[in-house]
Parts: structure tokens; C-alpha cells; sequence
């Protein structure tokens, strides 16, 4: 593979854990404007636990997500009786806070005769552990999709549970679910922590990947886009989210040709797809549907073969 | 002392502007349930428009007004078309997330119509200032303010005073009662996002003149402190708009002097999330504390 498509495919893998992060809030109705805060508070933890601390990839990785799950709990505890638009502005208001706050945040180490660290608004750069231990750009790819399956997994996992069950039925009324007997809140703050984690995680890598992080690149577009994902992919399976960032960056990657009218082009076809499908291309009926017919045929087949 | 009621004064100034986008916002709101995150984008585009005419045609103020407030509302006609009309009830999330897929392409389209990144716009004044004492009043902020005081009162007026605003209200309350006593919901949510995007037009064209200067970045400006005003002033509530607006200029205004600029925005989000979490419904909101207004079977 050249190093165009690894980079792509990789800014794919990363960009879907953040989806995958707004997606598990959608599954229990809520909507987040700011889940780019976790990915950037998990970009900052991974990258000075590994530039500064020294810590090898996998600590660094899972500081980060840590730290992600921890700021979402801090933050899910107050937000947790809002609803709707109430709660998506103040998760907005939230992340926008977070991202002035790295703006004013310097811890600057001197690392082999060179200043190392956060610099306020100039950001973070030299996150160069992927460099220095001559781990490939293939490689590291290879370290994304792997995380991302093991995450992909867990959700296939998840739906087969009472938690997964939990999470849906808040999605759908969360009155009707605490009548019978969903323990709602605490369900909404596991929903916020794994959340916070995910987005943590995926932060970790993007600084990793791009070996330089900034506060400007956190804003309010970057969260309402991973919102945007869940949406396009559908909200039905863990893999709608990763459908929806394959096409936001494949579909534009590929209509380069449109230079100018890139965004005239996408935005539109996005806005008809909503109108056709509101709840993404692969919604819950469409999942329905295919596990349906993947089970009949799986019967049949057993039948033919016990026959 | 001076130092403070300067302070006052400018973020008076300020705030009225953000008043009259939270007031465009509000009726958005009200009349749909959803939000346009495409509200800001619209006003935008609208303000290129009429830029265009100022640099093709050396256009003057008045023609340049025009063009940003029919822009806004021809704009804001097109999004309600293709991100709200078409959804379903419960399709909320969809509207919203359509209206930012607008927003892109709104963002495309001005870059399309000038390229440059930042354009000159035509001022309102000469800008020359006015000294009260030891305070100083510039004239076109003045003109703001009192285009501001008198577009609250005609919405006012018109959402209580007359027919069509009984209609809206109706609308607001209940969507297909309306329809079953013979409102025209359709044809009546399409006015009310044009006007209310005409409304978001005029404080662009406010904000731009005093500003002098546009960018596609304008869209976001306006989207958020629009959004913002509303929310500290209540959804859903017109006087709540107003006051929002002036509140959130007066917190900028004193954040900005004794804080520093950077302090600013940090100050302004602080209190946007105190207001949700300890008080949801913002200073004048009707909306029960923590439940989400819930869109209402429409025709």
C-alpha cells in the first residue's frame, strides 16, 4: 500500500472511534456537541505520558482513554438530568471550555537539549513515539483497525446484553424504561464513561498518527461531524458510525475532481440521504431485516444438511 | 467606575446585536423544535450577497441591506425545504444533523462566490463617536441599538396582535390542532423561517457594518452566539431572548476588560453551563426544568 492510502485508511480508523463515542451516546437518545473534548484531553494524556513520561504506546493509550472515561464522568454527573437540546448545549459549552483551557495550558520539558510539551495555542508538538522506535506507518495501522475491531467486537457484544438492551430502551423513553426498572442514571453515566473512553482512546491515536496536536483542531465542527457520522452510517449497528466516516472521507477523498464543489456535492447528498433514511443507511430495520434473512438461511441450510 | 459603565455601555452595544440573532433563533425554535444549526450560515451567505453588489456594482449601505436580508431569508427558505419540511416527526436528530450538512455547503458556496478569505463591508456611519461626558458612543452602534428595540417590538406586536402571529402561536402550542381549526402549517412554518431568518439577516447586516469586514467564519460566529444568547435567556421565550443577549454582551464586555480576551470566551461558556445544570430553563424559560420541549405530531 503506498503512504497515501495508509494515511487515509488510518485518519479513517481514528476519526471512527470517535463516531463510535457520539454513536453510544445517540443509543441512549442523547445528543453530545462534545465528545471532541475527551478526544482531545485523550490526545494531550496519551501524548505527554509517552513524549515527556517516557511511558511506552500501550500505558500511553490507556491513559489516555482513562483519562477521557474520567473527564466524561466528571462532567456526566452535573449533565446527567438534562435532556435534548439542554444537554447538547452544555456538553458544547463544556468542550468549548476544554479547548480555551489547552489554549492557556503550557508544561514544556526539556527532552534531549529540545523543549518538549503542550504550548497554549501553538500546541503539542514532537509526539514522536511511533518514530523514534521505528514502528512503520503500516504498522501503526495495523495497531488502529486491531483496537477498532477488539472496540467493534465489544459492541456486537454489548447489544447481546442487558446492558446494550439497557442503553436502547433509555433511547427510546427513558420514562418507560426507569418504570421498568432501568436504573437510568446510572446507566446514562456507564453510557458517558465508555463514551469518554472511546473518544479517550481515539485521541491517543490521533496524536500518535499525526505527531502534533493543536486546540483549534478540537473545535465544535470536529464534534458535530462525529455526530454527523452515526447519523450518515446509521444508527442500527456499531458499524454505521464506521460507514459514515468511510464515506464523509472516502466520498471526498474521491470527488477531488469537483475541487470547488466538494462540500456543494456532499452536503447535499447528505441532506437527501436524511430525508430518505432519518436514521442513517444501516438503521435498526435494515439491521433487523439482514439478521432475519442470515438466520433463515443459516436454518435452511441446517435442514438441507440434516436431510 | 468610568471604566465599568464604559464597559456597561459596550456590552449593551454588543449585546443588542446578539439580542436580535437570539430573537431569529427563538422563533426558529419555537415554531419547529429543532435546530438550525444552519441559521448562522444562511445570514452569512446573505451579507455575500450583498457584499458581491458592493464590490461589482459599488452598491451603498441601503442596497447592500437589502441584499443581506432577502439573501438571509431566501437561503433560510431553502434550508427549511430540504432539512425541515421533509422530516418526519420524530426525525429531529436528522434536521439538525441535515441543517450542518447545509452548513458545509453554504460555506462552499460563499468561497465560490469570493474567493478571498476576508472582504471589506461597507459601514453603516463614518463611524465617528460621540462623547457624553467622559464616555464614548459611536453613532452606528447607536443606530444597532434602536433597530434593535424597535424589531423587538414588531415581532412582539406581530407574534400577539395579529392574525398570523395567532396562527404561529398556535402552531407553537400545537401543531395539528392548528392544523385541524384551519392553519395552514405548512405555508406558515415556511414564513416564519424566512422571516426569522430575514430577522437574522438584519443583525448580520448590523454586526458586518459596525465589524466592517466578513468571512466565511461569520456562519459559526453567529450560529453560536445566537445559540448561546438563547440559551441564557430561556428557549422559548422572547423577552428571555432579548435579556440573554444583552446579558451575554455584558459578560463579554466585563470578562474582556478585567480578565483579558483569552479569559473572555472561558468566562461566557462557564456560564452558559452553571445556567443549564443549575436553572435549564435560562432566566425566563418556560420549558420545566430538564425536559426537552417535544416535537408535536405535525400534519
Amino acid at each position: 500500500m503506498d503512504d497515501y492510502v495508509v494515511g487515509v485508511l488510518s485518519n479513517i480508523g481514528v476519526l471512527a472511534f470517535l463516531g463510535l463515542s457520539a454513536y453510544l451516546l445517540l443509543l441512549t437518545g442523547e445528543i453530545s456537541f462534545g465528545q471532541q473534548a475527551f478526544f482531545a484531553i485523550g490526545a494531550y494524556a496519551a501524548g505527554i505520558a509517552t513524549a515527556i513520561w517516557g511511558w511506552p504506546l500501550a500505558a500511553g493509550l490507556l491513559f489516555g482513554a482513562a483519562a477521557g472515561a474520567a473527564a466524561a464522568l466528571v462532567v456526566g454527573v452535573p449533565t446527567l438530568r438534562l435532556h435534548g437540546l439542554y444537554f447538547a448545549i452544555a456538553t458544547l459549552a463544556f468542550a468549548e471550555m476544554v479547548r480555551l483551557l489547552f489554549e492557556l495550558l503550557r508544561y514544556q520539558v526539556m527532552i534531549d537539549g529540545e523543549l518538549v510539551g503542550p504550548n497554549g495555542a501553538d500546541g503539542f508538538r514532537d509526539i514522536r513515539y511511533v518514530f523514534q522506535n521505528n514502528i512503520e506507518p503500516q504498522q501503526f495501522l495495523l495497531v488502529i483497525y486491531a483496537l477498532l475491531v477488539a472496540v467493534l467486537l465489544g459492541f456486537a457484544l454489548l447489544e447481546r446484553t442487558r446492558l446494550g438492551v439497557s442503553f436502547r430502551m433509555i433511547g427510546v423513553d427513558y420514562v418507560l424504561a426507569q418504570m421498568h426498572g432501568v436504573a437510568v442514571a446510572r446507566h446514562k453515566l456507564i453510557a458517558a464513561g465508555l463514551a469518554g473512553a472511546l473518544a479517550g482512546l481515539g485521541g491517543g491515536l490521533y496524536a500518535h498518527l499525526t505527531t502534533y496536536v493543536e486546540p483549534r483542531l478540537f473545535d465544535v465542527m470536529l464534534g458535530v461531524h462525529s455526530l454527523a457520522y452515526g447519523l450518515i452510517g446509521g444508527l442500527g449497528t456499531a458499524l454505521g458510525p464506521l460507514l459514515g466516516v468511510l464515506i464523509d472521507i472516502g466520498l471526498l477523498e474521491s470527488i477531488r475532481a469537483f475541487a470547488g464543489y466538494r462540500m456543494i456535492i456532499f452536503g447535499g447528498l447528505v441532506a437527501l440521504l436524511l430525508i430518505v433514511r432519518p436514521r442513517g443507511l444501516l438503521d435498526e430495520i435494515l439491521v433487523h431485516r439482514i439478521g432475519g434473512a442470515w438466520r433463515r438461511w443459516w436454518r435452511r441450510r441446517a435442514a438441507k444438511e440434516a436431510a | 467606575m468610568i471604566d465599568f459603565v464604559q464597559n456597561t455601555i459596550d456590552g449593551v452595544m454588543i449585546g443588542s446585536s446578539y439580542a436580535l440573532l437570539a430573537l431569529g433563533f427563538t422563533v426558529i425554535f419555537g415554531v419547529m423544535r429543532r435546530l438550525n444549526l444552519s441559521y448562522g450560515p444562511s445570514i452569512m451567505l446573505g451579507a455575500y450577497f450583498g457584499t458581491l453588489l458592493h464590490i461589482q456594482f459599488g452598491a451603498g449601505p441601503l442596497a447592500v441591506a437589502a441584499a443581506t436580508v432577502l439573501g438571509a431569508a431566501i437561503v433560510g427558505i431553502y434550508v427549511e425545504r430540504l432539512c425541515f419540511a421533509p422530516m418526519a416527526a420524530g426525525a429531529g436528530i436528522a434536521s439538525m444533523v441535515s441543517s450542518f450538512a447545509i452548513w458545509m455547503q453554504l460555506e462552499q458556496a460563499a468561497v465560490l462566490l469570493l474567493p478571498r478569505h476576508t472582504y471589506a463591508f461597507p459601514p453603516l456611519t463614518d463611524g465617528a463617536a460621540l462623547t457624553v461626558g467622559p464616555f464614548l458612543l459611536r453613532a452606528d452602534q447607536l443606530v444597532v441599538l434602536s433597530c434593535v428595540l424597535v424589531l423587538t417590538a414588531a415581532v412582539h406586536v406581530g407574534l400577539y396582535r395579529s392574525r398570523f402571529g395567532l396562527a404561529l402561536r398556535a402552531i407553537i402550542d400545537q401543531p395539528m390542532a392548528a392544523h385541524l381549526v384551519g392553519v395552514n402549517v405548512n405555508r406558515a412554518t415556511l414564513c416564519a423561517f424566512a422571516g426569522a431568518s430575514a430577522l437574522g439577516g438584519i443583525a448580520g447586516y448590523l454586526v458586518l457594518a459596525v465589524d466592517q469586514q466578513v468571512t466565511p467564519m461569520f456562519g459559526m460566529w453567529a450560529t453560536l452566539k445566537g445559540l448561546v444568547a438563547m440559551m441564557i435567556g430561556g428557549l422559548g421565550s422572547i423577552p428571555g431572548a432579548v435579556i440573554g443577549g444583552l446579558l451575554l454582551g455584558l459578560i463579554e464586555a466585563h470578562s474582556q476588560w478585567y480578565l483579558g480576551p483569552q479569559a473572555r470566551d472561558l468566562v461566557v461558556y462557564a456560564v452558559l453551563f452553571g445556567f443549564l445544570v443549575l436553572r435549564p430553563g435560562g432566566l425566563l424559560g418556560a420549558a420545566p426544568a430538564g425536559a426537552m420541549p417535544v416535537a408535536q405530531p405535525r400534519p
